[in-house]
């Protein structure tokens, strides 16, 4: 049971086993693509919806996670090592063990280190050297960064849930959001580098004397656990239309995706052949009416197959011909937004964050002060070398070697 | 003629051949029959399924096999480079494996298999006959006994990594395959490539709730846009085509020299190591030289020595009920195997399409455009049709059935007379699929 429990374990913080769970997820990717050409989006439902393929996605951060610990502890383990700390020493911790002879004598060769620009700390049983920084902070940011990553995925894939809804002014929140009242839709300019526009939606949440809640484009806000995501904005729009084989005429509050000016979309006349094609104009001036509020709408009368006739109206106003009406009475802004509920997003983000920091630690220490060690140790009986190098192996290999010589040249007469 | 066409597939063979007797020299007999029987199967066999199969399957069986041996080098390459970053100094139950006679004898079987398989692929139809056969198996043979003789005088010093050998193996195989145009990998890989990084940007931004286009710059989503476009079909298809060889490259530059620390003397060190650095430059031979064989491939890949048939569309009108009619037999017969175009202009919109009859004597009409690229049109070459967009080779027996990169069908009735389709259909259809197509091109997710 031992033995079974620390292959698993030994498996589980494999390095071949991230290979391994990408390639397999390569195979099938490509398996897939035999069959549909939404090759991607299949391979995310399979996966979602399949138990066997979620453990074995799991297996990733489960992997990093294990060889977070594993190297942090190593990596205490080594500098207990050097500071003369540890009982016995790991080779497994080091590049090169080197046995030498018991005799061998350590005389002379801190100040031989010291002129190579290592510095030297001289314990009980040994002498350690070193010099540069280390990349272990890169390296346990990169760790980290990679297990956030594909939890993140892992939570997103499992766990996303998501609904559409239309944010109105003057109008609730959708059920999806948790309630609360659009109090504003407001549309600017923006000055970033990035976005275009700048979007808020002021809301005023339902319970008495909470604070107002902006919620923009990005990043997005997260209200009641659900973010708030605007996809495309549009025209809440109150349409009164009469015809002359419509007794009573028909009145609708119409959701409408027409932004930019020149988008149309359609309205229904239920139970009657009429459709009503919506557009909004784009004003001479070149101002966008979603911003400044003065909308006049184009629309298209469609009877069955036929197109009867086509006008425009501004918001409040109305149109008539040859026995039809139209009448906009009111006309609000909308955003199209999805609620979504998925926290694997905040571990991507994190993960990103935190491959920035790697790379910034990793990279000026591992190219210009690359960490180099070597320990001398005298045990009971026998006496060991140890060498490990991040970086600058070459040089540090002459020195561990002229080393060496020194030890055993002493030992010999023949230095 | 044939004989002609079949160069690069047999000196891919002959290479294939060398590089597999210089990677088990204990077993050259042994590598040298499985060699012979391997390719006389290949060969044999693929001629018999052209004999039984449609032309449409046994090609993608082929391309699927030689597919495999890609997948194979990419599996191997990372193994490669997994092996020689890590701590591990003993020799895995794989490469105990890799050193009997039996992997040697199956890996040279398999080899010759496919390489026999891909040569015959040359030589289908009415020239697939026995003698034709026989010829290529005798060819094949007495190529394995020149590379034996060739093999015997390369230098001693020149050896081949198991990895190397494996890497160069699916690169020759690529490049004999991608003579011929439905066996070629590299034009499909492009446009995989560009399809997925199509899909993963839409749902990268889906998944991170990053803002549409319509909230983002302008100049920025242009830059992204540049993620749509072909060119990234073709360079992430050149890097998928070539880091297994360069991976198998750093593996071998990866390898850890040996321990010389025990040595005391620094001479007798730096002669260990000098040695042990020779021989590794003798071992990137062989990967370096898959990398060039890649990069033949990949030549031939795209400029193919076909020249395609693409007429200049003919400019046709519907009935004033909106019928467009196009006779069998005419100022153009229909029914005579090529790729007819026209061009239908209506209400200041146009529609480009194409009416084939397909090798089962079906004829299929379908807009000269796919639902994935931009509308560059098709033509035509033996056997298929090319998207000139990504360059998709579609066989003619799929064309008129939807998906991927296959021409859009386009609804009709076949009478005795003629074709009859709808002209508002067409139009319809074409502006559908060309709003789709064109979104990525005007940066739309």
């Amino acid at each position: 049971m031992r033995r079974l429990l620390h292959t698993i374990w030994g498996g589980l913080a494999s390095r071949a086993l991230p290979p391994l769970v990408i390639g397999g997820f390569l195979l099938l990717y490509i398996g897939i693509a035999f069959g549909t050409d939404e090759t991607l989006i299949a391979l995310m439902e399979i996966t979602r919806t399949t138990v066997i393929l979620v453990a074995l996605l799991a297996l990733l951060p489960l992997n990093h996670l294990i060889r977070l610990l594993r190297e942090s502890a190593s990596h205490i383990e080594l500098r207990r090592a050097l500071h003369g700390a540890a009982a016995g020493v790991n080779p497994e911790l080091f590049d090169e063990t080197v046995p030498l002879s018991p005799t061998a004598s350590f005389a002379g060769l801190e100040e031989r280190l010291a002129a190579e620009g290592y510095q030297t700390r001289s314990t009980g049983s040994g002498l350690a050297a070193w010099r540069g920084i280390g990349t272990f902070a890169g390296r346990i940011c990169w760790r980290a960064a990679t297990f956030c990553l594909f939890a993140g995925i892992l939570i997103s894939l499992s766990s996303r849930a998501s609904s559409r809804g239309s944010v109105i002014e003057g109008e609730p929140l959708p059920a999806a959001a948790g309630g609360g009242k659009v109090e504003r839709v407001v549309l600017a300019d923006s000055q970033g580098a990035i976005l275009s526009k700048a979007l808020a939606m002021e809301v005023t949440p339902p319970e008495a004397g909470a604070a107002r809640r902006v919620f923009g484009l990005y990043p997005p806000a997260l209200y009641r656990g659900a973010f708030i995501y605007p996809r495309y904005l549009g025209i809440g729009l109150f349409v009164r239309f009469d015809a002359p084989d419509l007794p009573g005429g028909y009145q609708k509050h119409c959701i409408l995706n027409i932004h930019p000016p020149g988008k149309e979309d359609s309205a229904d006349i239920t139970g009657s052949p009429y459709r009503l094609i919506f557009s909004l104009a784009q004003p001479e001036d070149g101002s966008d009416p979603y911003k400044t509020g003065r909308m006049t709408f184009l629309f298209k009368v469609h009877k069955g197959k036929d197109v009867l006739f086509a006008g425009s109206a501004p918001a409040g106003g109305e149109f008539v011909h040859d026995g039809y009406r139209i009448s906009l009475p009111d006309a609000r802004r909308l955003v199209i937004t999805d609620f979504i509920r998925d926290y694997g997003v905040l571990l991507i983000w994190a993960a990103a964050l935190l491959f920035i920091a790697a790379g910034c630690l990793w990279l000026p220490a591992r190219v210009f002060f690359p960490r180099r060690e070597m320990l001398f140790l005298r045990e009971a009986d026998t006496v060991k070398a140890f060498s490990r190098a991040e970086g600058g192996r070459s040089r540090h290999a002459g020195v561990f070697h002229d080393a060496l010589d020194l030890i055993e040249g002493r030992h010999s007469g023949n230095p | 003629m044939v004989a002609l066409k079949l160069i690069p597939q047999i000196l891919s063979w002959a290479v294939i051949a060398l590089v597999l007797l210089r990677g088990f020299p204990r077993y050259r007999t042994t590598v040298s029959a499985a060699a012979c029987s391997g390719f006389a199967l290949g060969a044999a066999g693929m001629l018999a399924l052209f004999r039984f199969l449609p032309g449409e399957l046994c090609f993608g069986l082929a391309r699927d096999v030689v597919g495999g041996t890609f997948l194979l080098a990419w599996g191997v390459s990372v193994a490669a480079v997994y092996r020689s970053t890590g701590r591990e100094k003993a020799m895995s139950w794989g490469e105990r494996i890799a050193q009997t006679p039996p992997f040697a004898a199956a890996l040279a079987l398999a080899s010759g298999f496919i390489a026999g398989a891909v040569c015959a692929c040359r030589i289908p139809g009415s020239e697939g006959n026995l003698l034709a056969c026989l010829i290529l198996v005798l060819a094949g043979v007495a190529l394995v006994f020149a590379a034996l003789a060739l093999e015997r005088v390369l230098p001693a010093s020149f050896t081949v990594s198991l990895p190397g050998l494996l890497v160069l193996v699916a690169a020759l195989l690529l490049l004999g395959s991608s003579s011929i145009i439905r066996l070629d990998l590299f034009a499909p890989l492009t446009m995989k490539v560009m399809k997925f990084t199509h899909d993963f940007v839409h749902q990268f931004f889906e998944s991170m709730l990053i803002p549409d286009h319509l909230f983002i710059r302008p100049y920025l989503w242009g830059y992204i846009g540049l993620l749509f476009g072909k060119e990234v079909g073709f360079w992430g298809g050149l890097v998928i085509w070539f880091v297994p060889a360069l991976l198998i490259v750093l593996a071998i530059r990866l390898e850890r020299l040996p321990q010389v620390s025990h040595i005391r003397q620094g001479a007798a060190r730096r002669r260990v190591t000098a040695a042990a650095i020779r021989a590794r430059g003798f071992r990137l031979v062989v990967p370096v030289l898959a990398v060039a064989v890649l990069s033949g491939a990949v030549y031939r890949s795209r400029y193919p020595s076909v020249e395609y048939w693409d007429p200049k569309p003919m400019p046709i009108l519907a009935s004033p009920s909106g019928e467009i009619f196009i006779p069998k037999k005419g100022e153009v017969n229909l029914e005579d195997g090529q790729l007819h175009k026209y061009l239908f202009k209506q209400g200041g919109k146009e529609a480009r399409f194409f009416v084939l009859m397909t090798p089962e004597g079906k004829l299929t009409v379908d807009l000269d455009a796919c639902a994935i690229c931009k509308p560059d049109g098709y033509g035509q070459a033996e056997g298929t049709v090319i998207c000139y967009y990504c360059k998709t080779l579609i066989p003619l027996e799929t064309v008129g059935k939807p998906g991927g990169c296959n021409p859009v069908p386009v609804p009709f009735t076949e009478k005795d007379d003629g074709v009859h389709l709808d002209g508002l259909t067409l139009i319809n259809t074409w502006s559908g699929t060309i709003q789709s197509t064109a979104r990525p091109k005007e940066g739309g997710k």
